[in-house]
């Protein structure tokens, strides 16, 4: 109540302040007119009298200014007077405004943009019903907590009914089917799901219902549910489509309702078309039947009040139980919980912390930029300013005065800043890479326009505090008379050159960061994968499974297409494989056996990557043979089975072992107990990532292990949109009702795989950029500013004959001295800070020399140049109108 | 400029609030009633009298009104609200204790 009177009060008195200021100035007068009628009263004549009234009184315009500082009129009207005449003062130096402004917009715009990134990617809550209830589950060996795999249909199903700490539990899987009888044949991308999804992530269904817990059993009829996406571009938003039959494969599923395009689980995951349960697909249903597969993901929703460790304890002891009841196939298996929010950000955090923290030391550089600019005006300010103080405004008001030009500067600052990040967010969006999730949400809203504007008012408080402190002068006196030319400069002068230094040393980490980036981006690049991508297509084939149910008929299909594309001018170096290095779809990873050695104990186990491949694929690829033979058309279904290993396999399990010979036991589930003699081995090929090392491999002929497609690459010098040309034309001969996909340049499909790297080296290189433009702003104004209040020494000097590059040794001495030790206190912190981004960096480490020590001499190349400019400028001075100036 | 430091700041405020306890008066008279009471000791500067009794005013403490006065002319009288003579007991308890410690220390230093 009492504040509520306060505030009346106080927008009371700023309303009538006039009439408060006539009712004061009419107190004081009865006042003054007392004292002087008490002084007449003892003698004194009326002048004198009123002379000793007004000394008794002290100074009326002071007593005023007090008066309604103690009223509170004043923090309001003199905000808005003061932002009035910090515009009016602002708009008197258009340049330094400019500058000012335009850096400032720079240090927020590029932090809004980052923080608009981090806000969709970490801190906006997940699109599902309390996310923080959301874990997901995997299986993994008790030996290698971190080999993370599916769940089998057998085990999930067992957790889900037996388990006391989930309220509920869904897995999925996805895979590719082809939609056929609604226009041309297209893939569409399928979930294959158990009916509890839907529920467990509070799915609402557009029209029409979700998948029931009765369409999950056995023997149910196939049902699939759409998305809006594939409903309106293929079904012409027919509503009516529910209760229709779409041909999935060669198969009819019911539509029995369609999802709104937002929905997708995961939701980072590529846009999904279609809902079906995983026993109803072709590849996967089969699969349920068999414990050894663990194809599913599981995401289950922990019940109220059950914590991660408690849910991960409560699976521990239901998981040790399935290892004993199904030996078998679960023996030395665990569970892994994790947090699902954790799992879908986890790896991106890091990058973008860096990245943020980047951003933060930006716009640390430009308050400090501007703090200096802010520093050199006031102090050619500082008679405007004693005046002020002589006339009565205390220097709490003249620092408020000061702020608020700072505010006013922040703000304006912060708008362009604002406009700059929303169109850095509309262009970048297209350049981020894929796997930074809910990438598509990213936009600047309220969270991030209220953090633009706090980031605004923080940075008007640190580059308009030092300057509105030092412009205040303590001695008034001196500041009269000298006109503010000497005095406070000292003190300026020390902040200013520790302004300069804390620049260098931001500039200096920021840079040793954005280098070793680069460089490592540079390694990744240059490194070689093991094969040669150049002039190489890939296309993507894939046969419907109902039509194409037969092993044999995959086999006979790649047959036919790579003697048909083999056959056509310039595509002789055609062929197949699954998976290619770098795939999209990831790579196949299976446990093998060596025959002949000892078993391995139990809960242990060796594990390869796997690729099937047609004969020529080594050829086409350029991957070299070490040993032994290729495959040929000779290794056919009906001789005796092969493999090929690459040299990672036969280093690590034949060492000093020829394993040309020898037989291994491994293959694609329903073979994989198959033993295939080893025939050759090949170079080593880079297939998970290009930073990552070459792993062991394993391949096998195309013909004895077919898959339902697979990927075609072909080594041409015909364009690339003649070789797709081609390969759609050959595949269409064989089949119309075949899609051929993700046709590309082996290289692009390369660089995507880099992406991430690609986009934040791109980020912090043009952070490092801005950083360095910064720092050389910040020194050369230091010196531009020192040098000219120093233009009469210099000119005396020179008078007295200095030679030219004595002055110019002074100059650029200063700004060296100021560079060096920037650098100094930079090179530490970076030493300090680059060990956070170890784990981001490819084949260089995070205090590598030749980094440092080329950023060190580029910012002190940079750093000297900018100083540079003033000290030519001096030594241009006529010593004559120097001396005169002051 | 030399800042009245917090303790004679409040012994100021107290002073005003005890002098207006007794009746209400325009600014002058309060002046010249502590200048009395003081014996000149605790002459205030006169100027800084009335930004103290603009503070006491927004605080709640104390309200004025213009009214005729004893010197001839409508003065702007000032006397305590409800809430000042809460304040002004505040006030004279917390310096009771101030200068009875004050004593103490003094009597056995």
């Amino acid at each position: 109540m009492r504040i509520f009177r306060i505030i009346q009060r106080r927008v009371h008195s700023v309303l009538r302040r006039s009439r408060a200021d006539a009712e004061l100035q009419r107190e004081i007068e009865i006042h003054i007119h007392e004292l002087t009628r008490q002084a007449i009263a003892e003698g004194m004549s009326e002048a004198e009298a009123r002379a000793r009234a007004f000394r008794e009184f002290g100074a009326i315009e002071r007593t005023k200014e007090e008066c309604r500082d103690a009223r509170g009129v004043n923090r309001v009207q003199d905000f808005t007077q003061d932002l009035r005449y910090g515009f009016r003062i602002l708009r008197k130096s258009p340049g330094f405004s400019a500058v000012a402004v335009l850096t400032l917009a720079l240090g927020i715009g590029v932090n809004t943009a980052m923080f608009s990134i981090v806000d969709a990617v970490l801190l906006r809550s997940l699109p599902y019903r309390d996310p923080n209830q959301l874990a997901l589950m995997f299986n993994v060996p008790l030996k290698r907590p971190d080999a993370l795999a599916g769940i089998s249909y057998r085990d999930f199903t067992e957790y889900r009914s037996h388990n006391r700490v989930f309220s509920e539990m869904a897995g999925n899987t996805f895979h590719d089917l082809t939609l056929t009888g609604a226009g041309e044949p297209l893939i569409v991308n399928t979930a294959d799901v158990t009916p509890e999804i839907f529920p467990l992530l509070n799915a609402k269904p557009l029209a029409g219902r979700t998948l029931l817990p009765e369409d999950g059993k056995q023997g149910a009829a196939a049902v699939a549910v759409v998305s809006e996406n594939l409903w309106r571009s293929r079904f012409g938003s027919n509503p009516a489509l529910i209760g229709q039959s779409i041909v999935l494969d060669m198969r009819p599923f019911t539509v029995v309702g369609i999802l709104p395009a937002a929905f997708r689980y995961p939701e980072g995951a590529p846009q999904q078309d279609v809902w079906i349960s995983v026993l109803q697909d072709p590849l996967f249903g089969p699969l349920t039947s068999q414990p050894r597969v663990r194809l599913l993901g599981v995401i289950g929703r922990l019940k109220p009040g059950i914590s991660l460790t408690k849910a991960q304890a409560g699976m521990n002891t239901l998981s040790a139980r399935l290892a004993k009841e199904f030996s078998a196939e679960d023996s030395g298996l665990t569970i892994r919980i994790e947090s699902y929010r954790e799992a879908v950000v986890g790896n991106v955090k890091s990058v973008l912390l860096i990245l943020l923290s980047a951003v933060g030391l930006l716009l640390l550089m430009a308050c400090a930029n501007i703090a200096n600019l802010l520093l050199s005006k006031a102090t050619s300010r500082e008679r405007e300013i004693a005046m002020r103080i002589a006339l009565g405004a205390s220097r709490a008001r003249i620092v408020r005065q000061l702020l608020a030009e700072s505010v006013l500067l922040a703000l304006l600052g912060g708008l362009a800043g604002v406009l700059l990040a929303c169109s850095a967010v509309w262009t970048l969006q297209p350049f981020l890479p894929s796997d930074l999730t809910r990438i598509s949400s990213i936009h600047v809203g309220g969270p991030v326009l209220a953090f633009a504007l706090s980031l605004s008012f923080a940075a008007a408080l640190a580059f308009g505090l030092a300057p509105a402190l030092l412009a205040a002068p303590s001695n008034l006196q001196t500041s009269m008379r000298e006109g503010g030319e000497r005095t406070g400069q000292r003190g300026g002068q020390h902040v200013r050159s520790f302004l300069a230094i804390g620049e260098i040393s931001l500039a200096m980490v920021l840079l040793v960061a954005g280098g070793l980036l680069i460089r490592s981006l540079a390694l990744v690049t240059s490194v070689n994968p093991g094969f040669d991508p150049r002039n190489v297509t890939e296309a993507e084939v894939s046969l419907p499974q109902f039509q194409y149910s037969k092993p044999r008929q995959w086999t006979a299909f790649s047959g036919e297409l790579m003697a048909r594309l083999q056959a056509q001018p310039g595509l002789h170096d055609s062929a197949m494989a699954a998976p290619l290095p770098m795939d999209r779809q990831g790579q196949a990873t299976f446990e093998f056996s060596i025959v002949g050695n000892a078993p391995l104990p139990r809960g242990k186990s060796t594990t390869a990557n796997y690729s099937t491949v047609s004969p020529d694929y080594f050829h086409v690829m350029r991957i070299p043979l070490l040993r032994g033979r290729f495959f040929s058309r000779q290794d056919s279904p009906s001789n005796p089975k092969v493999a090929i290993i690459s040299e990672t396999l036969a280093r690590r399990y034949f060492p000093n072992q020829n394993p040309i010979g020898r037989e291994m036991r491994f293959g694609f589930p329903p073979d994989s107990n198959v033993s295939r003699e080893i025939v050759g081995v090949v170079g080593d090929v880079r297939d998970v990532a290009l930073s990552q090392k070459p792993g062991p491999i394993m391949y096998v002929p195309f013909a004895q292990a077919p898959l339902y497609g697979g990927e075609v690459v072909v080594r041409s010098s015909l364009s690339t949109s003649s070789v797709a040309a081609a390969i759609r034309q050959q595949v269409h001969s064989i089949d119309k009702a075949l899609p051929v996909t993700d046709v590309e340049p082996f290289p692009n499909a390369l660089g995507q795989s880099i992406s991430r790297e690609r986009f934040r080296t791109f980020l912090l290189g043009s952070f490092s950029a801005m950083a360095l433009v910064l720092a050389a702003l910040g020194i050369f104004g230091v010196v531009s500013y020192s040098t000219s209040q120093r233009t009469r020494e210099i000119g005396i000097r020179v008078a007295l004959g200095a030679h030219p590059r004595d002055v110019l040794r002074l100059i650029l001495g200063q700004g060296a001295k100021l560079a060096l030790l920037g650098l100094g206190i930079g090179a530490v912190f970076a030493l300090l800070l680059t060990r956070f981004m170890a784990s981001q960096l490819y084949g260089v480490s995070a205090t590598d020399p030749l980094t440092f020590g080329a950023v060190a001499f580029i910012l002190f190349g940079v750093s000297v140049t900018a100083c540079y400019i003033p000290a030519r400028r001096a030594l241009r001075v006529d010593p004559i109108v120097a001396l005169r100036c002051q | 400029m030399p800042k009245p430091s917090d303790l004679l700041q409040g012994t100021l405020d107290l002073l005003i609030l005890k002098t207006i306890a007794r009746k209400p008066l325009h600014g002058w008279g309060i002046a010249k009633r502590i200048q009395a009471l003081s014996g000149d000791a605790l002459s205030v500067g006169q100027g800084s009298l009335y930004p103290a009794l603009h503070r006491l005013e927004n605080q709640g403490w104390i309200c004025a009104k213009w009214q005729d006065s004893d010197l001839g002319r409508p003065a702007k009288v000032y006397s305590l609200t409800s809430e000042g003579r809460k304040q002004l007991e505040r006030e004279l308890k917390s310096w009771n204790r101030l200068s009875s410690a004050v004593q103490l220390l003094i009597q056995s230093a």
